[in-house]
């Protein structure tokens, strides 16, 4: 059987059971859904909390993205480290290396620091 | 590629499904104390949500929430697709161990949307609290997994599994072990690194959930870490080697150990908060796990 | 139908409790806890996964309506329990088991259910709003801010670029932050209904993103004269004898206590929960027969100090701890304030080791020297004043921890005094 019709069928199975547990809901608990406020330590909302939220890390997600990039290469590096031979290490250790000063660098300038 | 068998969805889904009961039965009768009848608790909390009234937040976005819900508990299994039970897995991908991060990345998003959709304030904190937890922790789980794959030259988990035959990876790559379980911990968002749900905001991203969005949440959150427990077998203990018993036994028995042994930090490690956590997992853990990949990459040569 | 109360008749077995107390609430607070702990009920966080709301204590107006909207936001299945007044032993027992009956009562539970659902989401409090008008003004795009009753009416009021309040709430305005950025600003009020925060206290933040931009104290009052933890040397000033050692494990349960919700807040539930447990046993236990009262102390003294010495040795909970609270006190006070989280900790350690000490101690209570300081002169009210101070500019969790290692006892707060403004 091919691989992705079996890991189709665990996908309905997954979302059957799913909807199975909504079902049930729907049978077994009271009708009707309660419309509660958000839970402000038994205050009501004094405005929506869906808001611009300040993300104070967010030097630290384009340092992530920068990484990441570089993972890109890694996967397949992985593979043919033992055919190619010492090379594909040193190139891309140095290309590792490259990266880490930039890390280094942020930690030193305080991006891994927000409180 | 081998034949897929039908089967093995099943018995993915039923083996998930136990080890996820096991994880919050242990929890449960850690939380509950020796003797204080903890044991049954996640089976009443199953019943109780089931019977609870729905709950919908003022203006709740509730395609997002249940988006998020249920993405949960489906990158949880996806993510398991690629582990061996016993001798093969549901596919085995010949990329096996990038759908494996790929899928488990897929929970950020999960998650985010979750605590945004319910329109609270604690949800909305708990929701960013994982996006940082992931940017920290995402790379040294990469690293970890990469050396693994280095060390059998291969991203198919079946390789990773048979290259163990002789030694596992634990023995002689145990610093990747260590930042695995560690970014495991924080992948699965249980225990020090449960910032996401934590009790310091009202019970984080589940805050406003009830009945069943809760009682999915709660299943991805058990089968995440059972998937996470689980995906350490192959990848570092050698899979179903092992004398005398059969492969998949094998499989259970390290398994169950694992995800005991996370239960059990979870419950006896203070939270790690991100702002002071985050240089560590850049400045410690990262040129660890590159050190490790080095001497891996030496030795394979 | 039938699976469905067997299903509500399982569940409500153990139910999931939140505990309520009200400011001279203590002794109930305590006696609950340590009922639930035995019963091994595991605590709730939120309303939406809680069956039980568990009331301690008389509360007065602001409290009151906060356990009610907290009420109204749990789903059924669900009980409230309302203790007050003089405990007998066992009420609270029996209020326990009361409340299970209630929850197990599936066709009761339906109707409550009935007579709730759909209806429209209430909007917010008229007389919540405009609290900020006393803080030297809000600088929202330079408008003044004399008027805040604006935001539940739906109406634009000037401002011109506002759409109207979706669902009555209007979309968070902006403010500006440490940064010189105008920010999204978000009300939230800390208390008085969360779990593992002082009774009765309620610090009104202003939240950017989770950094506290401002904070202001205000304490939701309860009834009552007790005060529980200072009660020994109460007695003592009064003239009663009081034996040392009887002060020494108020002393030692009120740390263990404090200690407990420190712990808790940090997320480190294993210890959390030690800690109240060496707290019941050393408040409650009765000596019963081959068991003397100094034995059963000296067995607590024996498992604190395995107790102390993990958490002592716990190193990632002195590195999450460390440099939190450094007190900035506020100009003009003379005294130094225990603002520094991991002082707090170690103080609290050292001194219920040191008390466990005396337990045995018969010799007549002199000192007025409280768990937090002389009795008589009230010192939680110094804390919630300069609790504003510690808290501006930290994040949600960072606050919470500060509050935690503070733990103002809001019984010793007189009631007519308003403790501080932000």
């Amino acid at each position: 059987m091919e691989p992705w019709t079996v890991v189709l069928g665990l996908l309905g199975a997954l979302t059957a059971g799913v909807l199975a547990v909504y079902t049930a809901s729907l049978l077994l608990a009271p009708p009707g859904t309660l419309e509660a406020g958000p839970f402000l330590s038994g205050a009501r909302p004094r405005e929506h909390a869906l808001s611009r939220f300040h993300v104070r890390w967010y030097t630290v997600t384009l340092l992530f993205l920068a990484f990441d990039m570089e993972m890109v290469f890694m996967y397949p590096w992985a593979v043919v480290v033992a055919e190619v031979g010492v090379s594909a290490v040193v190139e891309m250790f140095a290309f590792l290396g490259l990266l880490m000063a930039g890390v280094v660098y942020a930690w030193r300038e305080g991006a891994l620091r927000w409180a | 590629m081998r034949e897929a068998a039908a089967w093995t969805p099943v018995a993915l889904l039923g083996a998930l499904g136990a080890l996820a009961l096991g994880a919050a039965v242990l929890d449960g009768v850690l939380v509950a104390g020796p003797r204080r009848g903890g044991a049954a608790d996640p089976f009443r909390e199953v019943a109780r949500l089931l019977v609870q009234q729905r709950r919908r937040t003022l203006l709740a976005d509730t395609l997002l929430v249940r988006t998020g819900v249920y993405g949960l508990l489906l990158v949880a299994v996806l993510a398991g697709v690629v582990l061996p039970l016993g001798d093969r897995p549901v596919a085995d991908l010949a990329a096996g161990v990038v759908w494996f991060n790929a899928m488990e990345v897929c929970a950020w998003g999960a998650l985010w949307l979750t605590g945004w959709g319910v329109n609270s304030v604690y949800p909305l904190v708990g929701g960013y609290r994982f996006v940082a937890q992931g940017v920290a922790y995402e790379l040294p789980h990469m690293f970890a997994l990469i050396t693994a794959a280095l060390g059998a030259g291969s991203l198919r988990v079946g390789d990773v599994v048979a290259a163990q035959r002789g030694l596992w990876f634990a023995v002689w790559m145990p610093v990747a072990l260590a930042v695995y379980l560690v970014s495991a911990v924080a992948m699965a968002f249980w225990g020090p690194m449960d910032g996401p749900v934590a009790p310091d905001i009202a019970g984080g991203v589940r805050a406003e959930l009830s009945g069943p969005d809760r009682l999915v949440f709660q299943a991805g959150r058990y089968t995440l870490l059972a998937v996470v427990a689980a995906a350490a077998v192959p990848l570092f203990l050698g899979g179903g080697a092992g004398p005398v018993l059969p492969p998949w036994l094998w499989t259970s028995l390290k398994t169950v150990a694992v995800l005991a042994l996370l239960v059990w930090i979870g419950y006896g490690l203070p939270t790690v908060r991100m702002d002071r956590f985050m240089w560590l997992s850049w400045l410690v853990l990262i040129p660890a796990a590159l050190l490790q990949l080095l001497v891996v990459a030496i030795v394979v040569l | 139908m039938g699976l469905s109360a067997w299903l509500t008749r399982h569940a409500a077995a153990r139910p999931r409790p939140i505990v309520v107390t009200a400011p001279h609430g203590t002794r109930l607070r305590l006696l609950t806890e340590a009922e639930l702990s035995r019963r091994g009920w595991r605590d709730a966080r939120s309303p939406a996964g809680a069956d039980l709301l568990v009331v301690c204590g008389t509360p007065a107006d602001a409290l009151t309506r906060a356990v009610q909207v907290v009420w109204t936001e749990t789903p059924v299945p669900r009980a409230l329990v309302e203790l007050r007044g003089d405990p007998r032993p066992g009420r609270v027992a029996t209020a326990l088991d009361d409340a299970v009956g209630r929850l197990a009562d599936a066709r009761s539970q339906h109707l409550d259910a009935a007579g709730r659902a759909n209806a429209p989401a209430p909007l917010p409090h008229p007389d919540s709003e405009g609290q900020d008008g006393g803080h030297g003004g809000e600088h929202d795009e330079g408008h003044s801010e004399g008027h805040g009753e604006g935001h539940g009416e739906g109406h634009s009021g000037g401002h011109g670029h506002r759409m109207g309040d979706p669902g009555g709430v209007p979309m968070a305005r902006r403010g500006p932050d440490r940064d010189g950025l105008a920010l999204d600003r978000l009300h939230v009020p800390l208390g008085p209904v969360l779990v593992d925060w002082p009774a009765g206290l309620v610090v009104e933040t202003v939240l950017q993103g989770d950094v506290i931009q401002r904070a202001r104290v205000e304490v939701a009052a309860g009834l009552g004269e007790e005060r529980f933890w200072d009660a020994p040397w109460l007695a003592a000033l009064e003239g009663r004898h009081v034996p040392r050692g009887e002060a020494a494990r108020r002393r030692a349960a009120s740390h263990l206590d404090s200690l407990g919700r420190l712990l808790s807040v940090a997320g480190w539930r294993g210890a959390a929960a030690e800690s109240r447990r060496l707290r019941d046993r050393l408040l409650w236990e009765r000596p019963h027969e081959g068991l003397s009262r100094g034995r059963a102390g000296a067995e607590v003294s024996r498992d604190f100090t395995g107790f102390a010495r993990r958490v002592r040795r716990s190193r990632l909970l002195g590195w999450m701890l460390r440099d939190l609270g450094t007190a900035r006190p506020a100009p003009g006070r003379a005294v130094p304030v225990p603002g520094d989280v991991a002082a707090s900790l170690d103080r609290w350690l050292d001194e219920t080791g040191a008390a466990l000490e005396d337990l045995g101690d018969r010799s007549p209570l002199g000192d007025s020297e409280g768990p937090r300081g002389p009795v008589d002169e009230r010192p939680s009210e110094e804390l919630l004043a300069v609790l504003p101070a510690l808290v501006t500019g930290t994040e949600l969790a960072v606050a919470r921890l500060i509050v935690a290692g503070l733990d103002p006892d809001l019984d010793q707060v007189r009631p007519a005094r308003e403790a501080s403004h932000g």
